[in-house]
């Protein structure tokens, strides 16, 4: 075990919701790197209020950016949700031809050349994160290319430069990024800083730290599905305060 | 097939043309299936309907009422033969005839619902026990298998019966669990999910095992009055009770599954669950599925199967039974689309759709669901195809027996037993 913990990371993110400012950047570096068509989100930024971590009431309004409570007590803040990367999650338990898999470093893949297009995946997921190529990709005039080759691990296909028609797809911690020690590409789009990547077993790392000391918080912790994607709630509630 | 319409000497020109008539309707609206299906595998998923936030349609619902209609017909035969109902004993190969159409039926439905079809076969390759749907697969082929063997063993019952009664004695009483397991299997495919708070309930098991058999029995009694109405078979007095019966009880027992959990959604008014319940109740966007399901489905036929008056029209069970099959039918719509309707995460702009419009956000917070013609298409195409299996059993098999008060032992043709009697 001691041996495993030093050869193999364990790949976590962590957001500090009190720096996101809901710009988008990260959601359009996802776009931009994975070649995702018009209409494609595999990291989609949503509004809320502070420390709104589950939904316990109504949002405040169907559109985005738009402030909870009665002015002048307003609230903002902002949620960025992608893939979780879930410990226990829930598509790899359903995905009937093991499609999905789970790497021993955390992150959660889908083989492209096994996936049978179901959609159960998408049934299972709490989050909503996955997104099925419908048709034939619909890309913007001169869009960006992005990573641009195709990739593989554990000899199973995961990513490629067009969005493969028929199969699910969903955020993949930027595999073919991280596997060379680059930092996913939202992680470095963010212009505040707000995602913080890195190596859960190295207790120096800065994510260690804000999972076990900073108070880091998983999304919809109570349906047991152990995210790897950590959530650093509003600290202070009072404008003007430090 | 010819010599059974030979054999009536009154009816022969009768019956002959329109069957043909019949299996032509049939041919072309499978051929329709398939066009739709060729346009489908041409243009993806994208040409139906369903989208990121509702991405399981039509054909999902269609498979789950087809697994559905599929028990009424083997827990009848085997109940008949279990707890020795005479009356319903006549219907027992009608019963499983329908059982094998309507599993196959359902099987076919999910392969238009895969992205990448011709990769089905990676499900026997690498099969993943822990998921629901490695299950369901497993425990309908067996269903299949199961029902045809029993079809067989019953067919040569009633050919020899002293030969054959304790094998076919044996086959009823695994028949029944089969059935009660088919349907389990199939709503913990939805029952398990978390995800979802609209499916995630231990009442999912029991709910599909009940409208399973409230639908599959209104099914063969609709089965069993066409072959009253076109073929030479008569219902006794005594099975019609006995049909009934079985309809008033299972449907009494549905609604009150599904008020129960409409009462605890209700009273708990725990936000997620109230939302989607919110949808469905009079007042939200489906709330037509909510009278569908309780006055059109449920309300109407009770009137029919119950009120003296009413009870005595003509065609009163026929219609009740028509009526409740279309209730289930809203309630495996509700089942499955409000699931998606309603996402976990209810925060705005919601999720991706996965589609660009101009006009449209690319997002949806609240699922919107319409099906295609394609998808329309391909669901016509498969009960057109289950009709045209009901139809060359019915008269390749004999399966009905022409005097039900008679019992099994005069079997055959309607020729052979006036001969005899
Ligand atoms: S967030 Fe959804 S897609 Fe990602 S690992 Fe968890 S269940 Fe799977
Ligand atoms: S859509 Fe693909 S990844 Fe998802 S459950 Fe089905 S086979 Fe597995």
């Amino acid at each position: 075990m001691a041996a495993k913990k030093t050869s193999i990371p364990h790949h976590v993110m962590v957001i500090d919701t009190n720096r996101c400012v809901g710009c988008w950047s990260c959601a359009i570096a996802c776009k931009q790197v994975n070649n995702e068509p018009l209409g494609y989100f595999w990291n989609r930024v949503l509004t809320t209020a502070p420390n709104q971590s589950t939904t316990a009431k109504a949002p405040a309004s169907n559109n985005m950016d738009v402030p909870w409570g009665t002015y002048p007590d307003c609230e903002l803040a902002y949620l960025p949700v992608a893939c979780q990367q879930c410990n226990d999650a829930p598509c790899v338990k359903v995905c009937p031809v093991q499609a999905t898999f789970r790497r021993d470093d955390g992150t959660v893949l889908i083989d492209y050349n096994r996936c049978i297009g179901c959609r159960y995946c998408m049934a299972a997921c709490p989050y909503g994160v996955r997104i099925f190529n419908w048709g034939d990709s619909n890309y913007a005039p001169g869009g960006v290319v992005g990573y641009g080759k195709e990739y593989s691990t554990e000899d199973r296909l995961v990513f490629t430069p067009e969005r493969p028609k028929g199969v699910v797809e969903k955020c993949t911690f930027c595999v073919e990024r991280i596997d060379v020690g680059e930092l996913p590409f939202c992680v470095e789009a963010c212009p505040l800083g707000a995602r913080i990547f890195g190596d859960l077993n190295d207790p120096d790392s800065q994510v260690s730290k804000l999972v076990n000391n900073g108070g880091g918080e998983q999304l919809h912790p109570e349906l047991g599905t152990d995210p790897n994607v950590y959530y650093l709630p509003v600290a202070r509630r009072v404008p003007g305060e430090s | 097939m010819a010599t059974t319409t030979a054999a009536i000497p009154v009816r022969a020109t009768r019956s002959y043309r329109p069957i043909w008539a019949w299996y032509a309707a049939l041919v072309v609206l499978m051929a329709w299936g398939l066009a739709a299906w060729i346009d489908e595998l041409r243009y993806g998923l994208a040409a139906t309907g369903m989208r990121d936030v509702v991405s399981w349609g039509m054909y999902i619902f269609t498979f789950a009422f087809f697994i559905g209609l599929s028990a009424g017909g083997l827990i009848m035969a085997s109940s008949a033969e279990v707890f020795g109902i005479k009356a319903l004993k006549p219907l027992s190969r009608l019963g499983v005839l329908s059982a094998a159409a309507c599993v196959a039926v359902a099987a076919l439905m999910i392969i238009p619902d895969l992205g990448q079809p011709f990769r089905v076969g990676n499900i026997f390759i690498h099969p993943n026990w822990t998921s629901p749907l490695i299950w369901d697969i497993l425990i309908i082929t067996v269903y299949f298998v199961f029902s045809i063997v029993d079809l067989y063993v019953l067919q040569r019952h009633a050919a020899e019966p002293s030969r054959w009664k304790t094998v076919a004695r044996v086959m009823a009483y695994v028949g029944l669990p089969t059935a009660i397991l088919l349907h389990s299997v199939t709503a913990w495919i939805f029952g398990l999910q978390i995800a979802r708070s609209w499916w995630n309930t231990s009442l999912m098991a029991p709910l599909f095992v009940v409208s399973a058999v409230l639908s599959g029995t209104a099914l063969v009694t609709l089965l069993a009055l066409c072959a009253q109405r076109f073929g030479k078979v008569e219902l006794s007095q005594e099975t019609r009770k006995w049909l009934r019966g079985f309809i008033v009880i299972s449907l009494f027992v549905d609604l009150f599954f599904v008020g129960a959990d409409y009462i605890t959604v209700l009273w708990g008014n725990v936000p997620a669950d109230r939302s989607a319940l919110n949808l469905v109740l009079p007042g939200g966007p489906w709330a037509w599925l909510f009278w569908i399901e309780w006055i059109v489905g449920g309300v109407i036929p009770l009137a029919f199967l119950l009120v003296p008056r009413l009870k005595k029209m003509p065609g009163a069970l026929g219609l009740a039974a028509f009526l409740v099959i279309v209730g289930v039918y809203a309630f495996r719509i509700e089942l499955v689309v409000l699931g998606f309707v309603n996402p976990l995460t209810q925060f705005p702009p919601g999720n991706a759709v996965g589609t660009y419009n101009v006009q449209t956000s690319s997002f949806q917070l609240i699922g919107r669901y319409h099906p295609t013609w394609v998808e329309l298409g391909i669901v016509i195409g498969l009960v057109a195809l289950f009709a045209a299996l009901i139809t060359i059993g019915y008269r390749a098999l004999h399966v009905m027996e022409p005097s039900p008060a008679a019992g099994h032992r005069h079997a055959r043709m309607p020729a052979e037993t006036k001969a005899s009697s």
